[in-house]
């Protein structure tokens, strides 16, 4: 659950069109692969969004995120312009290195259409200008990613089964069943590729996770944030934990799933999960305050575990408000057993809803 | 050392400067006002023409928004959308934007439309990108949203959230305001909205105007250059926010070229002006000097005096001249907007900003002018032999001492050089430099020429000694006579060869009219409508048309540095051409598959095009062919025009629309019912913006404007003179006080007061007469340069030359009259004194 | 300069030649002294070449041969600005047309020769006004020429010749435009200014009232000089 404002604004705070109808998020849709790798350009959002761990051949550990977002914004549908903006498409790109001490991080917008831009339907194939992530023959995906100030070309092979969120992919968000996704993850993916920094090229390996959701509609109206972590275990175990907060900070909603690394999945309700921040952060350039240590509790059928986060390092800070895009943060974290990425939004005060 | 011309005799020289400007403060005023009036010329037009550019420039980057580099479509017909993403992926180009941009009107008022990419936009051209108002924050996508600049916004009176109707490409939509363009200047009028739409709303369906590029920083602009050219699809061309600046630029460069310089010739008058005054009055201080001399200044010290003096003067005039400049250039530009009339710029009257740099220039030169006007005179008199300076009594003249005139030959001679010589730059620099060579030798000629008139007249007995002695003490002290006359035919001169040259203009474009408008009555639609052929048809039958053609005119692209040509569709044929078009070269064969199109003469002289020489024009893809027909006038057009046949251009265009016809009726048919039939027949949206016109209307209009774009030249002109004439004035009453004691001599052996105010009004009435012959004549050699040379090398046009008599004899009496008229008033004060008085007094 | 002892002349002219222009010989073979506080006239017709004498003399004109020596310094061996410079320190002028600038002030016109050499102005207006009041003119210094008699001029143009104590003066027909009363009060000045001042004067005249005041004449003619 994972979001840039400008997206927002485009795919939700605009009241859709009147004659611009979008398919509503159902229970009980089977999704299939790799067909639904691919773009569902009917719903009104949709992302793909990889995050993980690199280890460099320098020894230097790397924390590193790809996004790209894809929106329905309800324009000249009817307009047979190749230009018309029937499909807009995001990237977006971020490196955690601790020898930096800060997060480096580009991005990408573009209407799909000319060969330019696009999302294929029926295959994963999504590109914004020269950054693209594909899945190529022999279910390896690709990203080939050129930021201002570093260059990321990675491959992921998968190690498990595709993981269903929700119920069967179809993930709740809110109190109301149609505030929900289809929502699946793909967790430990091996990784391998070069990650170029300064004109200097690192081999890397590690370990990632993909995130995929697609929806119409989302969020509750009193939703002020989120917390969300998607951590992948030593053991092969995944644990996904999201909650939505409204503006005193309190939880309107969470979910997660926990995989047991022999593959038995375990939804997590509004419930099972619970955030608890052991350290704020104050961003020295936005004021925002975030937890960017917290305890996450989950109740699993044998108990409840805790899971402390500790990120790579403090300044995980995406600060887009130059581009009019959201302040928020999205770090790399280790666990204890354990590595992944916490994303926290709304922190900084100007995201609006 | 001798240090008597430094600190040492400053006391001395103070004395000595305050004396003489006590005793002749006339003459002081007159150098200051000479220096002023020169340097106030030259720095108004410098800064009119400064901020007009300015604006201009800004104009240019506020609708291109600074792109590194832009792909354009060569035609109003756009280019294909397929540029843009071949644009975009050529190695070095960062991102690409593509832009429709359409000239639209809104609650009549004119703007310019981009339609947008927003994601584009704001990484290559962040200044075009419109913030959406509280509340419209959805709007940067929709169709229907605009974004207006401040200056629309004004014009317009138009707020966020209000509806326009926007007319563009002769569609309308209605729009709704969406927000503002922050980072556009406040004068710049211009709507955005999204590129779809517009290609959507104003049928420019897979059309694009403009690709805007940004570069890497460490891309090779030239690779980049190469690489996008043989990318790009026919139709488009590349330009950078440079090349579209100089075609600005070039538009009216030389317009104000010939602006400047006639402000130099003010500040040049000037100079000679001050020449003359520091030549009188040290030729009058002869014997000031010479007991100077004898007292112990040194040669050194009586040049620095006149130079101090010639310094004051100049400093005081420039800086007046300054002041005066700014105000000149705040009025013209508030009466006649940034081109003096010119009609180049559309923008709104641009503000003179004050440019510390030219404001030196203007300083320097006009202490320069008044400097070298004072140091010349001041060398010869140092010169001068002290002991026979204190002996003599006034000037040395002596009649048997030959006129020199081989300087005067040298200069002719580099004058008739370097008229010969092209153009530099699009610029008739060596046309300049031929006029200031001829100026200089003929004023150099003066003497020789003063003693070569009148000495026909001298030899001649004369009856009345009143005229005689004029005639002999002219043609005895040529000298003299030029020292008065330099000034008056240096801008007289220049005055006649500018009106020579204005005249012949007229004359030719006059003509041309005649020549071009041959129908009765023309049509035009504005703001981008368009007659489509069924509309066509319907005006082609309308009751008393005999014949109409119709056609189109729209700029097209040859040459990314260049302003466009203008192309004109029209039907015509290789058979008619003679009597539709008004031919300079016979009709060349065109060769089978090539189309012949029809090139005006200032696009021959800008492209180096000639008849049967094959000519490559944007239309209609990479096969066409097209070859020059032939040569014809055009005076409308300075930057080129091509004629090409309706039915050709359909052929490669698919484009049928038309917005002019040309109507020739019936011979019984009634304008006024012809009009109204022709409108009742126009769509009901078109009729608004439809202009209807007869011929002696447009020739009016078309005159009307000329003058108006000429009348700065003709101010300029008669500042000129009247500078010249208060010169005239000056040089004669001062030379005339200066010879009180030969007036006082004459009279003490009979002759009457009035005898010697006749003989000082034949006197004046003979240098009036010699300076005005000499002006015209040099005026009409420098006329010839400015018509052969300077014009078609500036505007690329040329024509007949015609001499407008009328004027030139008014300018020799108007000469005739002051020189005399002052040398008689000059003379009752000379001679008002007792004459025993005069003959006694020393100086 | 060193004070010249009051045996030495002030002024010596030795074997001094000069032709005009077409080659017509005007003096040779010019030889004379003058001593301090000795007035001498030089006499001769129009064209024997009296003026030129004194230009030669004032070194605004060069002899075709012989030497001029002007207390210690020989003209010959001077440039254009050490001339300068010796004829604005040592030698005063009066002319026969006065050459009183008609745009300054009297007490300027007396002062220049000092404000030429660079002088502080309120000293030589000082020094100018002491002048003019030795002249008789004490209460004139701020009028201008045009409010002068002739004599009054002239008295003028001597006080000039001697504000800054020359050496030597020289007069060319200094009462040529002046009325015989006048010419006579003038000259009795003029001479009593120079030998008060131990200076030497060397006046071309044709009048004899002047050959009257000098202490000797001498008679410029084509073959040379002689002591009338």
């Amino acid at each position: 659950m994972r979001v840039l404002l400008l997206f927002l604004i485009l795919a939700l705070a605009a009241p859709a069109p009147a004659q611009v109808r979008y398919p509503e998020v159902r229970p009980g849709v089977l999704l299939r692969f790799p067909a639904d790798h691919g773009a569902h350009p009917a719903f009104r959002i949709e992302w793909w969004y990889v995050t993980g761990w690199l280890t460099g051949e320098d020894g230097r550990e790397r924390g590193f995120q790809v996004t790209f977002f894809r929106t329905r914004p309800g324009v000249g549908e009817a307009n047979p312009s190749a230009l018309a903006p029937r499909q807009i498409l995001f990237a977006h790109a971020g490196l955690s290195d601790p020898a930096v001490g800060r997060l480096l991080h580009d991005q990408r917008a573009a209407r799909a259409g000319l060969g330019l831009a696009g999302a294929r339907v029926g295959d994963l194939d999504v590109a914004v200008r020269d950054w693209r992530l594909r899945l190529l023959p022999g279910n390896r995906m690709v990203a080939t990613i050129t930021a201002r100030e570093f260059a990321l070309d990675l491959a992921f092979r998968p190690t498990q089964p595709i993981l269903l969120q929700g119920k069967r992919g179809y993930s709740q968000k809110g109190p109301r069943p149609d505030q929900a996704s289809y929502y699946y993850s793909v967790p430990q993916l091996a990784v391998s590729g070069a990650v170029e920094q300064g004109g200097r090229r690192v081999g890397v390996t590690g370990r990632a996770w993909l995130d995929r959701e697609w929806s119409s509609t989302l969020l509750a109206r009193a939703a002020a944030g989120w917390d969300w972590a998607g951590l992948n275990m030593d053991d092969g175990a995944a644990l996904t934990a999201f909650r939505v907060r409204d503006r005193s900070g309190r939880s309107i909603w969470a979910g997660g799933s926990f995989r047991h690394r022999d593959g038995q999945l375990t939804e997590l309700g509004p419930d099972d999960v619970r955030f608890a921040a052991l350290r704020r952060w104050r961003s020295p350039r936005t004021g925002g305050i975030y937890p960017i240590e917290q305890l996450i509790t989950v109740r699993l059928p044998d108990g409840l575990r805790r899971y402390p986060l500790r990120p790579l390092f403090a300044d995980q800070e995406l600060d887009g408000r130059v581009l009019g895009l959201p302040v928020y943060w999205e770090g790399a974290v280790r666990t204890v057993g354990g590595r992944g990425y916490l994303e926290l939004t709304g922190y900084a005060g100007n995201l609006r809803l | 050392m001798d240090r008597l011309a430094g600190a040492g005799a400053t006391l001395a020289f103070r004395w000595l400067l305050w004396g003489e400007w006590r005793r002749h403060p006339g003459r002081v005023v007159l150098g200051v006002l000479a220096i002023a009036v020169g340097v106030a010329l030259g720095f108004a037009v410098h800064l009119i023409n400064g901020s007009a550019l300015a604006s201009f420039d800004r104009a240019v980057r506020g609708v291109n928004g600074s792109a590194d580099l832009q792909v354009r479509a060569a035609s109003r017909l756009g280019m294909p959308d397929a540029a843009y993403p071949r644009a975009a992926v050529v190695g070095g180009v960062v991102d690409a934007s593509p832009v429709v941009e359409l000239p639209a009107f809104v609650r009549g008022e004119r703007l310019t439309l981009l339609g947008l990419d927003v994601f584009r936009a704001g990484a290559v051209t962040p200044s075009l990108v419109g913030v959406p108002a509280e509340g419209q924050e959805a709007a940067v996508f929709a169709e229907d949203a605009v974004f207006l600049s401040r200056g629309t916004q004004a014009a317009l009176g138009a707020r966020a959230g209000e509806e326009i109707v926007l007319a563009a490409n002769g569609r309308t939509a209605r729009l709704r305001v969406a927000g503002a363009m922050p980072g556009v200047d406040d004068d710049r009028r211009l709507a955005a909205m999204d590129v779809a739409a517009a290609q959507l709303r104003f049928g420019r369906l897979g059309r694009l105007d403009r690709v805007d590029l940004k570069l890497a920083a460490n891309a090779d602009p030239g690779q980049v250059r190469a690489a996008l050219t043989a990318a790009l699809p026919s139709g488009a061309t590349l330009s950078s926010a440079d090349a579209a600046a100089e075609s600005g630029d070039a538009l009216s460069r030389a317009y104000r070229v010939n602006l400047s310089m006639l402000a130099m010739v003010a500040l040049l008058t000037g100079g000679f002006l001050v020449y003359s005054a520091q030549e009188l009055s040290v030729a009058r201080r002869l014997r000031s000097f010479a007991l100077l001399r004898t007292l112990g200044l040194p040669r050194r010290g009586i040049i620095a005096q006149v130079a101090v003096e010639g310094l004051a003067l100049g400093m005081i005039g420039a800086v007046l001249g300054l002041a005066g400049g700014y105000g000149l250039a705040l009025l013209a530009l508030r009466l006649l907007g940034g081109d003096l009339g010119g009609g180049y710029f559309q923008a709104a009257a641009p503000v003179p900003v004050f440019a510390p740099g030219a404001a030196l220039f203007f300083l320097a030169l006009g202490i320069t002018a008044a400097l070298g006007g004072s140091i010349l005179p001041a060398r010869a008199a140092a010169r001068a032999a002290p002991a026979v300076a204190l002996k003599n009594a006034g000037d040395v003249i002596d009649p048997r001492s030959p006129a020199p005139w081989r300087l005067a030959l040298l200069l002719f001679v580099g004058g008739a050089w370097a008229a010969f010589l092209p153009a530099i730059g699009g610029l008739p620099l060596f046309g300049y430099l031929s006029i200031a060579l001829l100026l200089a030798g003929g004023i150099a000629l003066m003497p020789w020429l003063a003693r070569a008139l009148l000495d026909p007249l001298s030899r001649r007995s004369i009856r009345v000694p009143a005229v005689d002695l004029a005639v002999r003490r002219l043609r005895g002290a040529p000298g003299q006579a030029a020292v008065a006359l330099c000034g008056i035919v240096a801008s007289t001169a220049l005055m006649i060869a500018m009106a020579t040259m204005v005249a012949s203009f007229r004359g030719a474009v006059d003509d041309w009219l005649g020549q071009v408008l041959v129908a009765d009555l023309y049509l035009r639609l504005e703001g981008g409508g368009s007659l489509d052929p069924a509309a066509q048809a319907q005006l082609a039958a309308a009751p008393g048309v005999a014949r109409i053609d119709f056609g189109r005119q729209s700029p097209v692209l040859l040459d990314p540095a260049r302003p466009p040509v203008t192309l004109i569709v029209r039907p015509i044929s290789p058979a008619a051409a003679q009597g539709t078009l008004p031919l300079l070269t016979p009709v060349a064969p065109a060769p089978l598959g090539a189309i012949a199109v029809w090139v005006s003469e200032p696009a021959a002289r800008l492209y180096d095009l000639e008849p049967g020489e094959p000519l490559a024009l944007p239309l209609g893809g990479r096969g066409a062919r097209f070859v020059v027909a032939a040569v014809w006038r055009d005076y409308a057009r300075q930057h080129g025009s091509i004629v090409i046949d309706g039915a050709d251009y359909d052929r490669l265009t698919g484009d049928l629309g038309r917005d002019e016809a040309a109507v020739l009726l019936r011979p019984d048919a009634s304008r006024v019912a012809a009009r109204e039939a022709l409108l009742a027949r126009l769509l009901p949206e078109l009729r608004t913006t439809a202009a209807m016109a007869e011929p002696q209307q447009l020739r009016r209009l078309a005159l009307t404007l000329f003058d108006r774009s000429f009348a700065v030249t003709y101010v300029l002109e008669a500042v000129a003179i009247l500078v010249g004439l208060a010169g005239v004035a000056a040089t004669v009453s001062a030379q005339t006080v200066a010879r009180a004691r030969e007036f006082g001599m004459l009279r003490h052996i009979g002759m009457g007061r009035r005898s010697v105010l006749l003989m000082l009004g034949n006197e004046g009435a003979l240098l009036g007469l010699v300076g005005g012959v000499a002006g015209v004549l040099l005026g009409l050699v420098l006329a010839r340069v400015l018509i052969s040379v300077v014009n078609p090398q500036s505007f690329n046009w040329t024509m007949a030359t015609l001499v407008p008599w009328g004027l030139l004899a008014g300018v020799v009496v108007a000469l005739v009259a002051a020189a005399a008229g002052t040398a008689v008033l000059a003379g009752r004060r000379a001679t008002a004194q007792d004459a025993l008085l005069s003959v006694r007094e020393d100086w | 300069m060193t004070a010249p002892s009051d045996t030495s002349p002030l002024l010596r002219v030795s074997g001094l030649a000069k032709s005009v222009g077409s080659g017509r010989l005007l003096f040779a073979e010019l030889s004379f002294a003058l001593a301090p506080g000795e007035l001498v006239a030089i006499t001769g017709e129009s064209g024997v070449g009296k003026s030129t004498l004194l230009n030669v003399i004032a070194g605004l004109d060069r002899p075709d041969r012989g030497e001029v020596i002007v207390e210690t310094t020989e003209l010959g061996a001077l440039n254009e600005a050490a001339l300068t410079r010796l004829r604005r320190d040592r030698i005063g002028f009066v002319f026969q047309a006065f050459h009183i600038l008609p745009y300054l002030t009297l007490r300027q016109n007396v002062a220049l020769p000092l404000a030429l050499a660079g002088g502080e102005r309120r000293t030589i207006e000082a020094r100018a006004g002491a002048l003019l009041g030795e002249v008789g003119l004490g209460d004139r210094g701020d009028s201008y020429g045009a409010d002068l008699s002739g004599g009054e001029l002239q008295r003028v143009a001597i006080a000039r010749a001697l504000v800054h104590d020359p050496a030597l003066i020289l007069a060319d027909e200094p009462t040529g435009n002046l009325d015989p009363e006048t010419a006579e009060r003038v000259l009795a000045l003029f001479a009593r200014s120079v030998r008060g001042r131990d200076a030497a004067a060397l006046i071309v005249t044709h009048s004899s009232a002047v050959a009257a005041v000098a202490d000797r004449t001498l008679h410029l003619t084509c073959a040379g000089l002689r002591a009338a």
